[in-house]
């Protein structure tokens, strides 16, 4: 009787100091420091992290922002010294870099423990971008999707219908074609030499590949060198600028130069705050292709946590928020981007009520995962420099598109 | 233990410690900077010099060696061959359009004339200007349909210039943003030099009744010189060095872009992109052979014009 | 006494299109910087509106700056890059004026070499520099720290190279002198020589000043923290969205910019009119 007495509150010690040093564990406070390259989503963040604080007043999210080519420099050089940042975001050009190479944290056990994140509710699509060999490297964060942008005041000026989800690449053309003036002040479409915002929808949309399923080039496909000869054709025939710099594309369409150009849903904060857009342009889903395949590219960044953080647990905790249902909805309801949860991406369309944004959420349904490989960056230039010619009528576009293809399989086998 | 020698052999004895005296002194006021060279600069030189004997693995781990392979690569390469071109002709035309501007504005701004502060202040300020502004100012005013530049010429009657996309005229583009950039720079070490030369010289020569071009070829440029002299080496190491410039005017996408394209942007693109250091440091060592080629070359000829006193 | 006179005016006529030239070149210099200014007091619409496009803001947005100020801790920015560019000024000047000395006055075993050395270290982009420097102070446990800042500058030899030419212009009798009186090297150098590289040292200061304040990429990698960042991370965050805010990065700019500016505007009258010797020179 003694001894169970004594056995019972021994263990009643243990317990208590258990949950002492738990409880103590738990209020040190510590501080996860949270990488990314965009200030205008990093502003809005910094809400859902003093959110976040507010429910774990011992976990304190410092938020970094560098530019999109310093970020990848500063991260690389901080996971040469190993000291990354405990959070940050994750693109599907660079996640075998650094996934495969143990730089990142495999979330599979985390994930699996936890209760409120839960993979089945991202599209397939993204979690395959951050799963290397069966490990999830990165929680996907949002998505992006590729919509068609055009100019209501000059569709009324010419009198024509606007865009809508009837139309296919026959009344782009149509419509390019009468909004293009003969003196060269108005061009009705702007196909500037862009692959994700431009080419890349085309060749899918004629049910062409970029990169096939087992890792070869698909540039070389019929179907493929179609899609990008009607997308480049706008420019052979005058329908469209030549434009080559990205920047570019955007200051076409808002200084009234184009009438219509395909833009990406992370233009949305800057469309919002210029007045012309505001003022003139609307969005809608792309146009179908000619046997009624419709595709969007569609690319989604991620969570990742550094493989040396010193606070693993903290650091989980802040990306599973992130993850959840509640945190997606709340990253979508300020405007941050369109949040990767299936279901919560209506409550970034509330943010932007200027503009037919749900044309973006409604063509996730369809839209095509951005192609990658292990070294994306490597093959995307090369084919860039390869097509600059075709693009400008100077060379031939099927023996470019070849080239494209034999130079994007060594690149590919050799990675 | 000092032996009692000969006079000769005495004062021989007397020179040498004068001179280790000196060698010591010598020593002690360069070791800061030097130990700092070389634990900074030089073994992080000889890093990237033993690199561009690997095929680089991903985070300075699993590096694999090949030997002289990058460079076997780089000759072969047609885009690194654009990029020395590219590099060589920038050099050119930048140093000596850049140095004969400031030689101009240096003498014109170190006599007698008013506001020669206001003058040298904003002549100065492009140098202070940040990469960022100056992209974007001069992208605009090199905008094809929109810009400044294109709006003067066919005002004037002339047709517009590409000027970024236009592989003829991109170079030129790129050329004046540098010049523009750091003619300040030139302009200032120039001023300083001017101003140590003595006027009695100038004084003298009017009196003799020569004429002010006359003066500027027999007094101002030699006495000069050893400021020229430095200005040309680091006008010329800085040219070789080109990137933020193109970097951030002219893409991979752009027709410009082999016509433009300079040895540090495609070092950039290969270590910070492509993650391929090894390649990339291959290229850093032909641009260093490069620059040291024409240093050497510049060294020697320093005898022939610098004078020193 | 003619001929003078007919000298005088031939100069003087010189003059108005000698000005004329000169403030056309202003002109062309200090735009973009107007223009940045103008920027800054621009809405985002007008900032990419080109056509048509108008110089200045119908309303001045001075509110752009209060924006940019409020979002990034300019006050501790400014603190963290001026304590980099102080620091890294004391120590171009104090090292290099020595060694600058040493390689253009005294005679040693390896000068040479040594100067080569110094001189490979220009000829090498500074993008080399950034890894390596970066795992060294990693290394040392040193990042986010103001040490961390002035590391790649703690020794210059662009300055090395500058005062060395500064003093083999210098004539050689002073320190002949300097020595007959029994001075040795060091003194020689504190005493005599140094003082007369005044310009030269203001014209170090100030180029290492500049270069320190332009010196973008390394701040960023190595002090990431965002209490020991400087103002080039302002920059590059204000620049770094997908839609820039181009007014709020001018804004940014100029604020950047307008120290650097006062500095030289300062400094320019010190090394240039700074005190001339009797035959001294560059």
């Amino acid at each position: 009787m003694r001894t169970k007495l004594i056995s019972l509150l021994l263990s009643m010690v243990m317990l208590l100091s258990l949950c002492a040093t738990a409880a103590y564990a738990e209020a040190q406070p510590v501080t996860i420091t949270y990488a990314c390259w965009d200030s205008n989503q990093a502003a809005l963040l910094q809400t859902v992290a003093d959110e976040f604080h507010a429910a774990n007043p011992n976990i304190t999210i410092d938020i970094q922002v560098n530019g999109w080519s310093d970020y990848w420099t500063a991260l690389e050089a901080a996971a040469t010294g190993g000291s990354l940042p405990d959070t940050f975001w994750m693109h599907s050009n660079n996640i075998y870099y650094y996934g495969a190479n143990n730089q990142l944290m495999d979330l599979s056990d985390y994930i699996a423990k936890s209760d409120l994140v839960d993979l089945n509710n991202f599209p397939e699509g993204l979690n395959a971008i951050y799963n290397i060999d069966g490990k999830q490297y990165a929680v996907p964060k949002d998505y992006d999707t590729i919509a068609l942008w055009y100019n209501k005041t000059l569709f009324d000026a010419a009198g024509i219908n606007y865009p809508d989800d009837t139309w296919t690449w026959d009344d782009l053309r149509a419509a390019a074609k009468a909004l293009t003036k003969a003196d060269g002040s108005q061009y009705g479409f702007c196909a500037g030499l862009h692959n994700q915002e431009g080419y890349y929808n085309f060749v899918y949309q004629n049910g062409g590949q970029i990169i096939t399923a087992d890792k070869k080039s698909g540039y070389d496909q019929d179907a493929t060198i179609a899609g990008v000869k009607e997308y480049f054709s706008y420019v052979w025939e005058g329908l469209s600028p030549a434009i080559y710099d990205d920047k570019a594309r955007g200051e076409a369409i808002q200084n009234g130069l184009c009438a219509m150009g395909l833009f990406g849903s992370w233009n949305l904060s800057g469309f919002a705050a210029n007045d012309f857009m505001k003022a003139n342009f609307d969005c809608a889903v792309l146009p179908a292709g000619p046997d009624g395949i419709r595709s969007s590219i569609f690319n989604g960044l991620g969570n990742a946590i550094s493989a040396t953080c010193a606070h693993p647990d903290e650091a989980w905790m802040w990306v599973e928020y992130l993850s959840t249902e509640a945190g997606q909805k709340r990253q979508a309801e300020l405007g941050i981007a369109i949040s990767a949860f299936n279901g919560t991406a209506d409550a970034w369309t509330a943010a932007y009520t200027g503009f037919n944004v749900k044309c973006y959420i409604d063509m996730v349904a369809y839209a095509q995962i951005r192609p990658y490989s292990n070294q994306t960056s490597i093959w995307e230039d090369k084919a860039y420099e390869l097509l600059k010619g075709a693009y400008a009528g100077t060379d031939d576009l099927t023996a470019a598109c070849t080239n494209v293809a034999s130079m994007m399989n060594e690149a590919l086998m050799a990675e | 233990m000092r032996l009692n020698l000969g006079a000769a052999s005495a004062a021989r004895e007397r020179v040498s410690a004068a001179k280790r005296n000196e060698w010591y002194w010598a020593w002690g006021m360069i070791a800061p900077t030097i130990i700092g060279l070389v634990v900074l600069n030089i073994v992080p030189i000889f890093q990237t010099m033993y690199m561009s004997f690997f095929k680089s693995g991903a985070f300075g781990k699993g590096n694999t060696f090949i030997g002289l392979e990058n460079y076997r690569r780089l000759l072969a390469d047609a885009q690194v061959l654009y990029a020395t071109r590219n590099t060589l002709i920038y050099m050119v035309c930048v140093v000596l359009i850049t140095t004969v501007l400031a030689l101009l504005l240096a003498v014109a701004l170190g006599g007698r004339i008013k506001g020669k502060g206001t003058y040298r202040t904003i002549y100065f300020i492009p140098m202070v200007a940040t990469p960022a502004a100056v992209t974007l100012i001069w992208r605009w005013l090199y905008n094809y349909r929109f810009g400044l530049l294109n709006h003067m010429l066919s005002s004037l009657g002339i047709t517009p210039v590409d000027w970024i996309d236009n592989p003829n005229a991109a170079m030129l583009s790129i050329a004046m943003v540098g010049i523009w950039s750091t003619v300040g720079y030139s302009m200032v070490l120039l001023i300083a030099g001017l101003q140590e030369i003595p006027r009695d010289y100038y004084e003298a020569a009017q009196i003799d009744g020569a004429k002010p071009v006359r003066q500027f070829l027999h007094i101002t440029l030699p006495l000069v010189s050893p400021t020229l002299f430095f200005v040309l080496v680091t006008s010329v190491i800085a040219a070789m060095q080109v990137f933020d410039i193109v970097y951030m005017m002219i893409g991979v996408t752009s027709p410009s872009y082999d016509a433009t394209v300079s040895l540090v942007y495609l070092f950039y693109n290969n270590s910070f992109k492509y993650s391929n250091k090894g390649y990339g440091s291959a290229i850093i060592m032909i641009l260093l052979a490069m620059i040291l080629l024409i240093t050497a070359v510049q060294q020697r000829l320093q005898k022939k014009w610098v004078n020193y006193m | 006494m003619r001929q003078k006179e007919s000298q005088r005016h031939r100069i003087r006529s010189l003059h108005i299109p000698m000005h004329a030239v000169l403030v056309a070149i202003s002109v062309v210099m200090v735009f973009p910087f107007v223009w940045m200014l103008l920027t800054s007091l621009k809405t985002v619409t007008e900032s990419t509106r080109m056509n048509p496009f108008s110089f200045f803001p119908q309303v001045s947005q001075w509110v752009n700056y209060a924006t940019v100020w409020q979002q990034n801790n300019f006050f501790q920015l400014y603190l963290n890059t001026f304590a980099m560019v102080i620091l890294r000024v004391v120590c171009a000047l104090l090292f290099s004026a020595m060694a600058a000395y040493a390689f253009a006055r005294l005679h040693f075993p390896g000068k040479g070499f040594f100067f080569g050395l110094v001189l490979v270290q220009m000829m090498v982009p500074t993008q080399v520099f950034v890894i390596p420097q970066y795992l060294m102070i990693d290394g040392m446990g040193l990042r986010n720290t103001v040490f961390a800042l002035v590391f790649p500058g703690l020794v210059s030899a662009f300055g090395t190279f500058l005062l060395r030419q500064f003093f083999m212009g210098l004539p050689r009798e002073l320190e002949e002198s300097a020595r007959l009186d029994g001075c040795n090297i060091g003194q020689t150098f504190v005493r005599v020589m140094l003082p007369l590289t005044h310009s030269g040292l203001t014209a170090l200061a100030v180029f290492t000043a500049l270069f320190a304040f332009k010196d973008l990429m390394w701040p960023l990698v190595v002090n990431t923290n965002t209490d020991a960042a400087t103002l080039s991370s302002a920059l590059s965050k204000i620049g770094s969205s997908y839609s820039v805010n181009y007014p709020n990065l001018m804004a940014a700019s100029v604020l950047a910019v307008v120290p650097m500016l006062l500095l030289y505007m300062v400094f320019q009258r010190q090394f240039i009119e700074g005190i001339a010797t009797s035959g001294g020179k560059l």
